[in-house]
């Protein structure tokens, strides 16, 4: 590289580079500080090891920032000379998007992870006291891993990780790269995806990757517990640290599958595509964690349980992490990251945690404190330790599934996954759920150890047939009978689990409050299933149309659902119960929006209900990506969605052309032949899409532009025309100069028509108008489809009131940790 | 027999259970050719002939895509898809489709594309920046 570049800004990337390394040589100073402090000076209180260990962290935590910082002033300043920059962000990028810009790459994504994974430890160096050295050993070294994941450095011709620093130049291999002067030809970067140009996408991605690495504290005091045979001790620990994770973690999927409602184009709040499930593994084997670590702790049974659940929701953290970015998903989803030449280093991250986890098991396997003696089957530890199964065994399924890819390339197979892959994860989940939902309700009415039997069943069955009652009324009203009968089942264990739940909350108001946490837990969750049941499986697309003319025969016969319709600009179609109609457009770059007008008419004639919608269209690149509106109403939201637009969108500049074509010979193309009527004052001109009114000739008419001198004739027609309802007003002109014959056409774009005033005829008292008619092809439509989802409200309630519940529960397990 | 153990025994029956479901639900992957042999679906994996034509015309019906793909064996056959044509559908490297042959047909009732230009971004547009180096 003897080039010398011109313009490049190569200090912060330097500086980041430096940070990046020296964040790494950090952890791995604190990684073996605390280990060494954890062995040889385990009797030491004042060891410098650990003081080491702090400060090799402190260290790993400042570069960590200044990495950062240095990412940021790259891409705010707008360097393309970094490929990071120039990837993901343009200089028309608002602000707000420069922060997402920031994790928008893998690269992005492995800083949030190790920043908040920063943050915990700190909190962790803060308040774990007795066990800050081995549990700080165990996070210092997640930082190592995660530090190599961005190193970017090549060590004996192997690049070890991907750095957000990397230059333009190196990323890519062009010959335009040779010229010292290549900044020069780079005006702009390639800019933000716009589907990600989105509020949610500045907020979702930082609280899902702090629920990701919040995972690592509760499988750092695992593993510090098995390490230092503090085999009880640990779990009462861990207990707040896991809620924190699952609640946070569960926030943040849930504002992914609300940012996919509100503004993409998915058609719904889940897809089951394989990234999203993989997102949420470690979530549900976290929650099956917490309750079994609240059954060890109250009752001493289930203690392989919990910790194997805990160390296998690390392991799952890293899974996900390989299958989102190693590019494996690349056949089964739409929004998995490309390999980016990690796949391997990907592996041996998940390999490392399963291998850390499976050597610490098995070398004390014969000292864990596992009991001897059964559980009671009427104990609450026993049903709750079967409901901690079911979730794993839920995950499982998922797994299993989401995975497909991965079988293949381990076994070189060929498999696919199943073809109506919704119906099979919703059938099979929803068995999961139904036991999960039925445990997480009568558990409530066992205790501990031992409980009344005839009382325990007494109460359990009058609350199941309450729940039963509520179900059969839901499942009539909402159509869900309609459906698979497990789904009917999961219905009737969610409403079993709101109540019997309900119940507890009623009592933690009468004083035991401590119970009040996962009382609103569960209900909310059962909330969340209801919500989702309905709203997914009661979704309705109204904008069925089967008037297509299906080109082929055999096209035509199939019933497939058509669930797209066409609405030509101001042409009203009549959709399910509404009547739908697209009244205009209001453009502002990027954004396109589409106005569609909804009105709900009864049986009378009236209109009951009116609104209007603003789906969106965004244009960046020449990449046009649709986005959804909807319209709330408490019980059910009206969701539409443009699928294709005429005409086809622009690119930038290209509009002004278009509008200003003058060439009048070329713009009669766009209609079809022109009908000429003679009419008189008084007479109406009927058309294909309704009736032009000859209200009257107008002698003092204007044309623009032009000076009418007293020689001069010019006649203006007034016209008023109906189309579709509605009125516009049009005056063409008649104009004679000099003896010749002029005429000045008017167009009506709304309407389609193009009008000219092009003879007088005084014999007869007539003048002539000539109709331009649009063909139907040249009119302006678009496409769209449109889905009502019942209660979905349901959905994003109970996932509020489930986050409230998991913060109620930190707070009591807190309380007891100082209690002892 | 202890209860744990019998609990034990219903968790591995049950995750038994969920494997061959998932076995027994999956389709496989093929070409054109098996597509014709079978009347199950099938997931193909293949690309877009940009050189024929798309047919979309959302004024006849907005609901019938065709095109024709060529599959990884190379064998090409017209595909049609009851919807609307995909965002950038001309755009994409590669297809994933599912669906079954009818007649000569391939009906998709899925279609997933993969376009390098919105996941990987790694396209220097040439083109474009020869346009601005002319202008300066």
């Amino acid at each position: 590289m003897d080039t010398v570049f011109k313009g490049e800004h190569l200090l912060p990337g330097h500086i980041g580079q430096f940070f990046i390394v020296l964040s790494f040589g950090a952890a791995l100073l604190s990684f073996i500080s605390y280990y060494f402090a954890t062995t040889d000076d385990a009797l030491k209180p004042n060891s410098s090891w650990h003081k080491l260990g702090r400060i090799g962290f402190y260290l790993n935590s400042l570069s960590i920032l200044g990495m950062g910082t240095c990412l940021f002033y790259v891409i705010y300043n707008h360097y393309f000379e970094y490929h990071y920059a120039w990837a993901y962000t343009s200089r028309s990028l608002p602000v707000y998007y420069i922060v997402s810009g920031f994790w928008n790459g893998q690269e992005g994504g492995f800083l949030l992870w190790t920043f908040w994974q920063a943050v915990l430890g700190n909190v962790l160096i803060w308040r774990a006291k007795s066990w800050e050295r081995p549990v700080m050993t165990v996070v210092a070294f997640s930082q190592v891993v995660l530090g190599t994941m961005v190193l970017g450095v090549e060590i004996f011709g192997i690049r070890i990780g991907s750095s957000p620093f990397l230059l333009l130049r190196n990323a890519l291999d062009y010959p335009i790269f040779s010229n010292a002067n290549y900044l020069s030809f780079i005006k702009d970067g390639q800019g933000m995806n716009p589907t990600l140009q989105n509020y949610w996408m500045v907020i979702h991605p930082p609280t899902l990757f702090l629920g990701f690495a919040s995972m690592v504290v509760p499988f750092a005091y695992a593993v510090a517990g098995l390490w230092q045979k503090r085999y009880k001790e640990w779990v009462a620990q861990a207990i707040p640290y896991a809620l924190f994770a699952c609640m946070i973690l569960g926030t943040g999927v849930i504002m992914g599958s609300f940012w996919a409602y509100e503004s993409l184009n998915f058609g719904g709040f889940w897809a089951w595509d394989p990234v999203e499930n993989a997102s949420i593994f470690p979530w549900i084997t976290m929650v099956a964690a917490v309750h079994v670590l609240i059954v060890y702790k109250n009752t001493g049974h289930s203690y392989f349980t919990a910790t194997f659940l805990v160390l296998i929701t690390f392991v799952m953290v890293w899974y996900t992490s390989f299958l989102s970015r190693s590019g494996i998903l690349g056949d089964t989803s739409v929004h998995s990251f490309t390999d980016n030449g990690m796949f391997w280093q990907l592996v041996l991250g998940v390999l490392i945690f399963l291998v850390l986890s499976v050597v610490l098991l098995v070398k004390r396997w014969k000292e864990l404190p596992i009991t001897k003696k059964d559980e009671e089957t009427y104990s609450r530890e026993f049903w709750m330790f079967v409901g901690s199964v079911f979730l794993g065994l839920s995950c499982f399924h998922l797994l299993v599934v989401t995975s497909v890819p991965v079988w293949n390339a381990m076994f070189g197979t060929k498999i696919a996954p199943p073809s109506d892959i919704i119906k099979h994860y919703n059938v099979i989940q929803s068995s999961f759920a139904f036991v999960v939902t039925l445990l997480t309700g009568f558990t409530q009415f066992l205790k501990y150890k031992k409980t009344d039997v005839t009382r325990f069943f007494l109460t359990t069955g009058i609350y199941l047939l309450f729940a039963a009652l509520i179900t059969a009324l839901i499942v009539y009203v909402t159509g869900i009978y309609k459906m698979n009968v497990v789904f009917i089942l999961v219905m009737w264990g969610s409403a079993y689990s709101v109540i019997a739940n309900g119940k507890v909350l009623a009592d933690a108001f009468k004083g035991k409050f401590k119970l009040a946490g996962s009382a609103v837990a569960h209900i909310g969750f059962g909330f969340l299933m209801i919500g989702a049941l309905i709203a997914a499986g009661t979704s309705k697309v109204i904008s069925i149309n089967n008037t297509g003319e299906g080109f082929s025969p055999e096209f035509a016969k199939e019933q497939n659902p058509r669930e797209n319709i066409l609405v030509y600009l101001n042409e009203p179609v009549k959709m399910g119960d509404y009547l739908v109609s697209y009244i205009g457009d209001s453009i502002s770059s990027p954004n396109h929006y589409f106005k569609v007008d909804y009105k709900k008419i009864g049986a009378d004639g009236k209109v009951e209900n009116e609104f209007v919608l603003k789906p969106k269209a965004l244009i960046s690149r020449g990449q046009m990506s649709a986005s959804p509106d909807t319209k709330h109403y408490l019980f059910h939201d009206m969701y539409t969605h443009i699928t294709m637009f005429y005409p086809a969108p622009l690119a930038d500049g290209e509009e002004a052309n278009n509008a200003g074509a003058h060439d009048e010979g070329n713009d009669d193309k766009n209609y079809d032949a022109p009908v000429s009527h003679e009419v008189a004052p008084g007479d109406t001109i009927r058309y294909r899409d309704g009736y032009i009114l000859v209200k009257g000739l107008n002698k003092e008419a204007k044309v623009e532009n032009i000076t009418v001198t007293a020689s001069d004739v010019v006649i203006g027609a007034n016209l008023e025309i109906v189309s579709h309802g509605k009125k516009y007003e049009s005056v063409p002109i008649y104009m004679i100069r000099n003896g010749n014959v002029f005429d000045f056409a008017r167009k009506v774009d709304d309407a389609g028509l193009k009008l000219r005033f092009s003879k007088v005829l005084p014999e007869k008292k007539k003048v002539e108008i000539m109709v331009y008619q649009q063909p139907e092809s040249k009119k302006k439509f678009i496409v769209m489809k449109a889905i009502q989802f019942p209660y979905i409200n349901f959905f994003w309630a109970g996932t509020i009131i489930m986050v409230i519940g998991f913060f109620l529960s930190i707070l009591r397990r807190k309380k007891e940790l100082k209690a002892v | 027999m202890k209860k744990s153990s019998i609990f034990g025994l219903v968790v591995i029956a049950i995750a038994i259970a969920v494997i061959i479901s998932v076995y027994s639900n999956t389709s496989t992957y093929g070409s054109f050719n098996d597509a014709e042999k079978t009347s199950s679906e099938l997931h193909i994996i293949g690309h877009l002939n940009k050189s024929k034509e798309l047919v979309y015309d959302a004024t006849k019906d907005a609901n019938y895509f065709a095109f024709y793909m060529k599959d990884n064996k190379g064998e090409e056959r017209k595909v049609v898809f009851t919807g609307t044509k995909p965002e950038d559908f001309e755009r994409s490297e590669q297809l994933v489709l599912t669906g079954n042959m009818v007649g000569s047909e391939f009906h998709a009732s899925k279609i997933l594309m993969k376009c390098p230009s919105k996941y990987t971004q790694d396209k220097l547009e040439v083109t474009e920046v020869k346009a601005k180096q002319a202008s300066l």
